[in-house]
């Protein structure tokens, strides 16, 4: 029984990274059309993103916006974290679900209702604005994991720092904020790939800029360009790259901190 | 640790104001939309929905393809998330990290994997090709829609069930042996109860957030699968008629709403239930 259960899960593993498996090998191919497996091999199509000033253009709005975002969201995230988790106030519990609440409703309402009230603004076509908005969807991640983590940190060091004469701004500082840099790290990679990633809302708001989300998908309503399947192996090792180095980081920081938290409750 | 009010107020108040100005007042401005024309209250967008076939067509589509694809992934996954619970904790991380790989591409990047996957001239069609057999016809129909969905939202499911089954207490099903219950009685009597809340919370956390796709079926459904958010996208984007995608999106708010409020109450019982004893 044990042993059909794995042979059927490891199937099932199987169809879950088999849009992952062709990926790397469709977009070495040579030839002008799509094809599997390639007949023959070549990097003309990562030569081709680089050449084509709009691939290059999108890429660079995308990351404009996606440093914004980042920047903006774990700013306004991590000081959130810290009332939400350290202050006792009414309304506590629907003030978090509110921050977290653009992760579970479905995006086109959101990106309809801020394309409704852009318009009215006069924000359509603005970078500026547009880096507002994906801060709003990387928002949760960062409320998640930096509360998550002051959770979990032992407060007794932050007051033996102020027994020892240190104001409540200087324990801040030194004591817990360096504790959460990892998982603020770690938030912000989250936040960065939220905002990267993000495709209907910039869709609706953006105006005709195209962030590389938006410009894969206006090709793809054309044809399928060869090109895609290169763009899209470098972006995954991006965010292989971007996540495996926060996960490092945040298991390093739980070893350090390991000995002063207090066992779970 | 207790903090002063205003230490409070003005930590929260960069996120509120972010928060308050780019989504909840947004939000109100299209529910306000469906009952407000801008002059003057008005309930014509509401009597447009009721009175739009392809409107009530849309939203039946969208809850059957949700209830259908959750039911694939509830089947699919609670084996998978049973074969994992009952592993090492070392081994169990590591497919853990297996499961969770394809959360590493974007979701336009792997609908457009499926799209050069399942196409007529697409690898499953040469390989039957080559089998000599004739080619069929998955890329924009319903089958090819469900198989991208039910890759994208099978992780969750079964790491949402694996973490429920987590919490139970594998001595109970130990119990049960000793006291004469074959593996499959003890399995049905004991395990299979005790995981039903965490199967119902993957399946709610998996049907909400089926109602809201839109790249999906957009890239791998044909004209007949579009869905209600890609209905709003075409009456934004075509048809310029902005009311009725307001009453439409109000609609997707509302029973997204009300399926968190489902979600909610499961929650709190499953709190209260594993609370009431259990050995903890």
């Amino acid at each position: 029984m044990k042993r059909l259960l794995a042979v059927y899960f490891f199937l099932l593993v199987g169809f879950l990274i088999l849009p992952l498996i062709f990926l790397v090998p469709i977009s070495l191919s040579a030839s002008q059309f799509l094809e599997f497996p390639p007949t023959s091999l070549s990097l003309r199509w990562y030569a081709a993103f680089f050449e084509d000033p709009t691939w290059v253009g999108a890429a660079i709005l995308s990351f404009r916006v996606g440093i914004g975002a980042t920047a903006l969201s774990l700013l306004v995230g991590t000081l959130a974290s810290i009332a939400l988790v350290r202050g006792n106030f009414p309304g506590k519990s629907a003030l978090t679900a509110i921050f977290i609440a653009p992760l579970i409703l479905p995006t086109v309402v959101l990106a309809l209702a801020l394309y409704i009230v852009f318009l009215r603004w006069q924000l359509v076509d603005n970078v500026f604005a547009l880096t507002l908005a994906h801060a709003i969807v990387a928002l949760p991640y960062v409320v998640m994991i930096v509360s998550a983590s002051l959770r979990r940190f032992d407060t007794t060091i932050e007051r033996a720092a102020r027994v020892l004469g240190a104001g409540p701004i200087k324990a801040f500082m030194l004591v817990t904020l360096p504790y959460l840099v990892p998982s603020m790290f770690a938030a912000g990679i989250l936040a960065f790939f939220a905002s990267f990633d993000e495709l209907i809302i910039t869709l609706f708001v953006s105006g005709g800029a195209q962030t590389l989300p938006v410009r894969i998908w206006n090709d793809l309503g054309l044809k399928l360009d060869p090109t895609v399947p290169a763009v899209a192996v470098m972006l995954t090792m991006l965010s292989i790259v971007g996540m495996g180095i926060g996960e490092v980081i945040r298991r390093r920081n739980e070893q350090r901190y390991q000995s002063a938290t207090p066992p779970e409750a | 640790m207790t903090m002063r009010r205003p230490i409070i107020l003005l930590l929260l108040a960069p996120a509120v104001l972010l928060v308050g100005l780019l989504f909840v007042a947004p939000l109100f401005g299209v529910m306000s939309l469906t009952v407000h024309d801008g002059t003057s209250f008005t309930a014509e967008p509401i009597r447009e929905l009721l009175d739009s076939r392809v409107a009530l067509v849309v939203l039946e589509r969208t809850f059957m393809l949700a209830a259908s694809v959750t039911a694939i992934c509830l089947l699919l996954g609670y084996p998978a998330a049973y074969f994992m619970s009952s592993l090492r904790p070392r081994v169990r991380a590591y497919l853990t990290y297996l499961i969770l790989l394809p959360f590493w591409v974007s979701i336009l990047i792997r609908t457009y994997t499926w799209i050069v996957i399942l196409g007529r001239e697409g690898i499953v069609n040469t390989g039957l090709g080559a089998l000599g057999l004739a080619p069929v016809q998955i890329l924009y129909t319903n089958v090819a829609v469900h198989i991208g969905m039910v890759q994208i939202l099978l992780p969750i499911v079964i790491i949402t069930c694996l973490a429920s089954m987590l919490d139970i207490d594998k001595d109970l099903m130990k119990a049960a042996r000793s006291l004469g219950a074959s593996p499959a009685q003890s399995f049905w009597k004991v395990f299979f109860p005790l995981s039903v809340s965490g199967a119902a919370t993957g399946g709610l956390i998996c049907f909400i957030l089926s109602l809201g796709f839109f790249v999906t079926p957009a890239l791998l459904g044909g004209r007949r699968s579009i869905i209600i958010a890609n209905l709003i996208d075409l009456q934004v984007h075509q048809t310029l008629n902005w009311g009725f995608a307001a009453v439409l999106a109000t609609a997707l708010l509302a029973i997204t709403l009300a399926c968190l409020g489902v979600f909610w109450l499961l929650m709190r019982r499953r709190v209260e239930f594993s609370g009431a004893g259990l050995g903890r």
